[in-house]
């Protein structure tokens, strides 16, 4: 009998320290959560301080297709609130929201976090610090730099998602099919500002019309945690060729015959850097394999030819190689070495590393890059010969 | 305050051993007693017992030449079949002595030559104690007692009105024998005899409750039951010491090995088929007068997910509805703690679009997430309760109470939020998928929804391995629960999440069938005929009557190709 009493003893014990030793340790209810989609740090009018912006989901005024009951009254008012407030910390201002918002500020469902292009040139090292220390902030959200002031693109009209934050990460999502601007995810922005030569991207993003419609325009160069930079469109898609990550996209040549336009569709790429020393001087080789089909051509050439199905490989080719030289250029004159041409000095040449490490910026603006573009054709589509009126 | 509790109990147990022995009193000191020579004596004895009830019918007759033997017959009314007493009984006697010598049947051991000569019954014994003929009396059967004579004849006139044989109501099937157990145990036995007609089809009979005088039968398979495990289960019913039983669950609950366990560690079925086949596994049956329930031990937790139709079924669909209930036992146990802890804890762990969906659900509503999946999990045991309780004309009302009031007005009240209602719906649905288990996951359903509200993930996960572990010491039987997962027995994994086919199936499981492991021979996988086979076959036949092993496969074990000798 007393073995039994001693046994749930023991056992009322352990269930106590069970439950007091568990670590997390704080339940929320979900109708007290206010879920942050988004996030933008601007500069504040008083110097050293800073503005951030928390886009907040208003989940009672979504409309939900099947939900009904929500009523009609709601889709007047946006489903988002975006609260802003400004202090000297990252913390402390996203604590000082509470002020304003009468539910705790819930962070891992943040999606994008966007930098004005003021703050950015002053460095953000020291606003990353909380987003990477954090633990509910994930490493999967977008990075991003604005033209202009980065609360406004919270405030960008959408159309199709209801909530600009969640919208601007999708279309940072879809650049696969143009691969004409970064996606950086504050994974690979770390890593790129831990390393001690390749400089960190991030997406660029701007508002734009009078409707406030926001689009991407390239990607913003990062000299350590100062913005050096933007890269447009093209030039992008040039760093995304070298550093591997198009994925798919339209290159636009002119045709064999010089008349009209050739668009073609990127299927896959891959690229391989290597370094080289040649005659005492590092040289760098970048090789871009490069597969597509024809999409569309505005001419009439008869693709069953050899020759000119060649000569748009080549065509295309030259746009490609083009697009890389002239990312190459800025990142030269800016210095940054964004394409992580070090890393790959480092990999390959581990001792001679030492000896460049300290001195990499002056190596790089000077650095002779060679670039090697094999591009196929694979495809031509539903037809051969273009269909016109022989 | 347990030690006090259990002293209480003890004391009590103590009173009552003291009072059951005054109580049982009168009772034993007659059925000690043998009869008298005197019919007139023994009648009076007999009256005294039986006496004041009104369907207690003693018949008193003279029979002999010049009706000079003084007999009586007492039987139940009810209990017994008139036309065997009147044709079989009375009739041979009173009209059909004078064919025999008169002097003969004057003699004292005239008892003899009525059993062997004037009854027309099938089973006829002769007893000479008085609790002998109450037993035989109360039973349904008719005694006999002859003036002069201290023996009686308990003739055997069993007749009742029962139940005919059904579909059981709770173990449907598509495919498969429709016939159920029915309350009566003879009718039971019968049907597991016609299922294994094999003399090694031991019936073994048992009388429990002191008072019910309840008949038992234990039924195994010599040869492949293991007969320690005979042994312990006649040690355990022989223990029981109780004044009634009537159902299986009273033994259950008196020989069960873990009777503080949620989890039963003994099965039951209602379907002669499925006993059988856990007959033929090794396991041991026991048939309770009065239920159409019959228990098998030992019980593994794996037992719980399978059904007979799987064996009856070709094997692929089988063994994704294996799968499929494996998932269903885990959505009912799990649903509304991952839910509350989803939603009250891990709201990271949820994708975006879902969680605003959620959310805006959720708003307005005014109680915590756990306090919805708790109450939800009440209200629907409510409905479930009262839907098998409430009388079939009114039936229709708790489905307009419980989807319309409960459902959708609660919901769009604001009350609760509709996930939860989705939840628990699902919760409702999946118990049903694994029904032998569905009151385990009922409580397990409540602990882990409590614990996911006190503690997340984490009071899940406790409560999930608590179970694990809990389950691994359990033991039926002397049979681990577990198996064959734990201990883990990879043959015997050809039963578990998929099922093989049948010419597969080789052995029986492990730890159950040990005795007699293998079940069929090997390689009897269907294929068209080979060109020398064709001209062996013939040949195949006289071996196959003297294999009788390999013939009592469980789950119908089909040979393919001598399947047309059976009946040779």
């Amino acid at each position: 009998m007393m073995k039994v009493g001693r046994f749930f003893i023991k056992l009322l014990i352990l269930l106590m320290v069970l439950l007091s030793i568990a670590g997390c340790w704080n339940r929320r209810e979900l109708d007290n959560l206010a879920i942050v989609s988004g996030l933008a740090i601007d500069k504040a009018e008083e110097s050293e301080k800073i503005q951030l912006t928390a886009q907040i989901l208003k989940p009672g005024n979504l409309s939900i297709a099947a939900a009904g009951g929500a009523g009609d009254g709601g889709r007047a008012e946006r489903p988002y609130w975006n609260l802003t407030e400004t202090g000297n910390t990252v913390f402390e201002t996203i604590r000082a929201l509470t002020h304003k918002s009468n539910r705790r500020l819930f962070l891992p469902h943040n999606e994008i976090v966007i930098f004005s292009e003021d703050i950015a040139k002053e460095g953000i090292q020291k606003y990353m610090d909380f987003i990477i220390r954090d633990h509910e902030l994930r490493r999967l959200i977008y990075v991003l730099v604005s033209k202009g002031k980065a609360s406004e693109i919270l405030e960008s009209k959408t159309e199709l998602e209801q909530i600009p934050a969640i919208s601007i990460s999708q279309l940072i999502e879809v650049r696969d099919a143009t691969s004409e601007s970064s996606a950086v995810n504050l994974q690979e922005f770390m890593n790129r500002l831990m390393s001690k030569t390749t400089a960190p991207i991030a997406s660029l993003i701007e508002v734009v019309g009078k409707e406030k419609t926001a689009l991407l325009m390239g990607t913003a160069v990062f000299k350590k945690d100062k913005l050096a930079g933007f890269l447009g469109r093209e030039e992008t898609r040039g760093l995304q060729w070298v550093i591997g990550e198009v994925k798919s996209g339209i290159i636009v040549v002119d045709c064999p015959n010089g008349k009209g336009k050739a668009s073609l569709e990127i299927i896959r790429a891959n690229s391989k850097i290597t370094p080289e020393i040649k005659d005492d001087t590092l040289h760098i080789k970048v090789e871009i394999n490069e597969e597509g089909n024809l999409g569309e051509e505005m001419c009439s050439v008869d693709l069953s030819k050899p020759e000119v199905w060649m000569s748009i490989e080549r065509r295309k080719a030259v746009v490609i190689r083009k697009e890389v030289m002239a990312a190459l250029k800025k990142a030269q004159e800016w210095n940054t070495d964004i394409f992580g041409f070090g890393d790959a000095v480092h990999r390959k040449y581990p001792k001679l590393w030492k000896y460049i490490e300290s001195q990499w910026d002056d190596f790089f603006p000077s650095l002779e890059v060679t670039v090697i573009v094999k591009a196929k054709l694979r495809r031509s589509g539903m037809i051969t010969k273009p269909a016109k009126p022989e | 305050m347990f030690g006090f509790l259990f002293k209480k109990l003890q004391f009590w147990q103590l009173l009552n051993q003291r009072n059951s022995g005054k109580q049982n009193g009168n009772w034993q000191k007659s059925s000690q007693t043998s009869l008298s020579r005197d019919l007139k004596e023994n009648l009076k004895v007999l009256k005294s017992i039986l006496g004041t009830s009104n369907d207690i019918v003693i018949r008193e007759f003279s029979f002999g030449y010049d009706e000079k033997i003084n007999a009586s017959i007492i039987f139940v009314d009810g209990l017994t079949d008139r036309m065997t007493i009147n044709e079989s009984i009375i009739k041979p006697l009173m009209y059909d002595t004078h064919l025999f010598d008169s002097r003969e049947l004057l003699t004292t051991n005239n008892i003899d030559i009525i059993q062997k000569s004037m009854l027309s019954v099938g089973d006829v014994k002769i007893v000479t104690s008085l609790d002998d003929v109450i037993d035989g009396c109360l039973s349904g059967d008719t005694v006999l007692l002859i003036n002069g004579s201290d023996q009686a004849l308990v003739i055997s006139s069993r007749g009742w009105e029962s139940r005919g044989i059904q579909e059981p109501k709770t173990e449907a099937v598509v495919r498969g024998p429709r016939e159920g157990f029915t309350e009566t145990l003879r009718s039971n036995t019968s049907l597991l005899r016609r299922k294994i007609r094999n003399p090694d089809f031991i019936l073994e009979n048992m009388q429990l409750g002191q008072r019910t005088k309840t008949d038992i039968c234990i039924a195994y398979l010599k040869g492949v039951v293991n007969p320690k495990l005979v042994e312990e289960v006649k040690y355990r019913l022989k223990k029981i010491n109780t004044d009634a039983i009537l159902e299986s669950g009273y033994i259950e609950q008196f020989i069960e090995d873990a009777p503080f366990s949620p989890f039963a560690t003994i099965a039951n079925s209602e379907k002669p088929d499925v006993i059988a086949g856990k007959l033929l596994e090794g396991r041991v049956a026991i048939l309770v007068d009065g239920t159409p329930m019959v228990l098998t031990v030992p019980m593994v937790f794996i037992e719980s997910f399978q059904t007979s139709e799987d064996y009856y079924s070709r094997p692929f669909y089988t063994s994704i509805l294996r799968t499929l209930r494996f998932i269903s036992f885990f959505i009912t146990i799990l649903a509304p703690g991952v839910y509350v802890a989803l939603t009250t804890f891990h709201q990271e762990f949820i994708p975006t679009p879902l969680l605003i969906t959620m959310a805006a659900a959720r708003e307005g509503t005014p109680f915590p997430a756990v306090v919805e999946a708790i109450v939800m999990g009440i209200v629907y045991e409510i409905l479930r309760e009262a839907g098998i309780r409430l009388p079939r004309p009114v039936g229709s009302a708790i489905s307009i109470v419980g989807a319309l009031v409960i459902g959708e007005a609660a919901v769009s009240a604001g009350l609760i939020g509709a996930p939860v209602v989705i939840v628990v719906a699902l919760t409702a649905i999946s118990s049903f998928v694994v029904p032998a288990q569905s009151d385990t996951a009922a409580l397990g359903r409540v602990i882990i929804t409590i614990s996911a509200g006190a503690l997340g993930a984490f009071g899940i996960i406790i409560i999930l391995l608590a179970g694990l572990i809990h389950l691994c010491t359990l033991r039926s039987f002397g049979t681990p629960y577990f198996s064959p997962l734990a201990p883990l027995s990879f043959r015997d994994l050809k039963d578990v999440f998929i099922r093989l086919p049948i010419w597969a199936m080789f052995t029986r499981p492990r730890t159950i069938g040990w005795h007699d492991p293998q079940r069929q021979e090997f390689r009897q996988i269907p294929a068209p005929p080979q060109d020398s086979e064709k001209v062996e076959q013939p040949q195949g036949e006289p071996e196959n009557n003297s294999n009788m092993k390999s013939q009592t496969g469980v789950q119908g074990l089909k040979r393919p190709r001598k399947i047309g000798n059976k009946d040779t």
